[in-house]
């Protein structure tokens, strides 16, 4: 029988405030770490991140105060977690190093969701996503051997490959093309909802993190380049954000989200290998089972509902870091030619796609083509780690 | 990294060169000086002894191109200067302290990986410091004519003393030859004050 977080109890609120001190975490060692901790952590972080936000929205639509002053309590103790998970991060670390692990969390958490995923059109949503997530880290990759002169598998370690997937300029939709259509919250397996919420979170984390920290570089190619990337994970956010069914109340909203962190808690806490990052996930997972039954409460309260009508009954299989390399490399050789029409694929560019391609590119060649070209003028060669082979399209390998 | 002035770019591939900008030549040191790290990490034996004589002979070559070319300019032209450089200092007294103590011991010595990961802290925080808090502040300044003289100077303090000798040109006991970190850091010195036009 698997772990049902509406069966268990966890730390009252009142009790879930720390001081400072207890805030004070000791991050991560930069050289030494379990590249898949990075990965857990930024995770973690993408997740604080919206639960504290979803949680300031929803409470901007609320007029009773008592409502207000328990999300409020509720949403400063998501933003302590917040801090102690971000924090694990360590200050040695460039932000271009931080870039590359956010785009390893990019790649290996998309495709696990996409493998996982039951629903055949989500999972395309998410087959699709992970391609262009796999040529961002490819291009930063990249940049970052020309401005720290290190290489990449000294953060990703040869869990994650690097080389060319749909060729970032290729990501440069239409607006319009970006939007998805969305589950339907009485049919979808709760599973598939959680995956949303949880891909569409880290998503939405690296574009708050590319869209501010982007400008701090002084070498023109890493302003543009994330620039360049920061855009795309803006449709990036357009795609994923769009799966979830707008239909859903904010207290089904609230009571997802809350299952979500539960869920992921519970599975970092069973695969962590740093001690000292387990017992957060284990402290946070039982903080969590606590606002999920205040929000189940809420749901109760102003929906008339039994959270066991939205909920699965137990969660389901450890969400997982690990390898994807044979996966993705049957996915470049199957789907890289795909772009949007509409809310569906096509492998033909259209023409509202070729006006945007016109648009941003103006013919010329952009950043993350740019930065491939200047590697290979200063160094003689492009930086790629293809553990496995050469790459799968014969075209894209290394000239 | 943080900055808000752009940089004369290389016109080629429009970024910083490192022989025409000190802040890019010593961040390229710096991702060097990891990569050092990592090699006498992965190393066993012979090899990490190896390893070990490249880095010494790097991090020698690099804190006296800093303390010569860079920490004065730094003291003299930034606002704030002498402060910053000062911490610096501290920071790299720490690591030297460290590395002295590392360079007496054999790497097959329980003790060597142990205090190895403390210098490597100690250096990987310096380091970091010196590009936010300044080198930052170097390219603020704006003198372009400055960075490229201050390159030329780390660059040959550089050529004294290769991290990874060729096999050939540099023969094993001329290796040996280059000597303690005292020796290395001396001939840094020199090329410096003749690259630069000061006597000794």
């Amino acid at each position: 029988m698997g772990f049902n977080p509406l069966e268990h109890g966890g730390i009252p609120l009142e009790r879930q405030i720390r001081s400072w001190r207890e805030l004070n975490v000791a991050p991560i060692d930069a050289d030494h770490c379990d590249p898949y901790t990075r990965c857990r952590i930024i995770t973690m972080n993408g997740i604080e991140v919206e639960a504290i936000l979803f949680n300031h929205h929803l409470a901007r639509h609320c007029s009773d105060l008592d409502l207000k002053r328990q999300l409020a309590q509720v949403r400063y103790t998501e933003a302590q977690q917040q801090k102690a998970v971000n924090w694990l991060l360590p200050g040695v670390s460039s932000v271009l190093e931080t870039t590359i692990a956010y785009e390893q969390v990019a790649v290996d958490l998309t495709a696990w969701v996409a493998r996982m995923e039951p629903d055949p059109y989500l999972a395309q949503a998410y087959r699709f996503g992970v391609l262009e997530d796999f040529d961002h880290l490819y291009r930063y990759a990249n940049l970052f051997e020309m401005i720290e002169h290190r290489k990449a598998e000294s953060i990703v370690d040869g869990l994650t490959e690097v080389m060319p997937g749909r060729p970032t300029t290729r990501h440069h939709r239409h607006p319009v093309d970006n939007v998805r259509e969305s589950y339907d919250r009485r049919a979808a397996n709760p599973l598939s909802k959680l995956h949303a919420l949880t891909i569409m979170a880290a998503e939405q984390q690296t574009m708050n993190f590319y869209m501010n920290t982007g400008p701090t570089y002084v070498e023109p190619i890493a302003r543009q380049l994330y620039q360049e990337i920061g855009l795309i994970e803006e449709e990036h956010v357009t795609h994923y954000e769009s799966l979830v069914d707008p239909g859903e109340s904010w207290w089904e909203m609230l009571v997802n989200h809350e299952y979500n962190e539960c869920y992921l808690y519970h599975s970092f806490m069973e695969q962590e290998s740093d001690p000292k990052v387990k017992a957060i996930w284990e402290l946070h997972l039982n903080m969590e089972l606590e606002h999920l039954r205040l929000a189940c409460d809420l749901l109760r309260a102003k929906d008339g509902r039994e959270p066991q009508e939205i909920l699965a009954p137990e969660l389901p299989n450890v969400l997982t870091f690990e390898p994807n390399k044979t996966y993705l490399r049957d996915l470049i050789a199957d789907e890289l030619d795909l772009t949007t029409l509409g809310t569906g694929y096509v492998r033909e560019a259209h023409e509202r796609f070729q006006q945007m391609q016109e648009a941003f590119l103006g013919g010329e060649s952009a950043p993350s083509d740019q930065v491939i070209d200047m590697h290979r003028d200063m160094l003689g060669r492009e930086y790629r780690m293809e553990t496995e082979g050469p790459h799968p399209v014969a075209a894209m390998r290394e000239r | 990294m943080t900055g808000t002035a752009t940089p004369d770019v290389d016109a080629g591939t429009g970024m910083p060169s490192p022989d025409q900008d000190v802040v890019a030549l010593l961040m390229a040191q710096h991702g060097e000086i990891r990569n050092l790290f990592d090699e006498v990490e992965q190393s066993e034996g012979d090899q990490r002894r190896d390893a070990f004589r490249g880095l010494v002979r790097m991090l020698a070559v690099h804190e006296t191109a800093e303390e010569e070319v860079v920490h004065p300019y730094a003291r003299r032209s930034v606002e704030g200067g002498a402060q910053i450089v000062d911490e610096r200092l501290e920071e790299e007294r720490k690591a030297k302290e460290l590395l002295a103590r590392l360079d007496g011991m054999d790497p097959a010595d329980e003790r060597f990986m142990p205090l190895l990961q403390e210098l490597r802290t100690a250096v990987t925080e310096h380091a970091r410091a010196e590009e936010r808090y300044e080198f930052a502040q170097l390219r603020r300044i704006h003198d372009q004519g400055a960075l490229a003289t201050m390159a030329q100077a780390v660059k040959a303090a550089e050529a004294t003393a290769p991290t990874h000798p060729h096999p050939g040109v540099e023969s094993g006991a001329e290796n040996v030859a280059l000597g303690p970190i005292a020796a290395i850091a001396d001939r840094a010195r020199d090329a410096i004050r003749k690259a630069t036009g000061k006597g000794r």
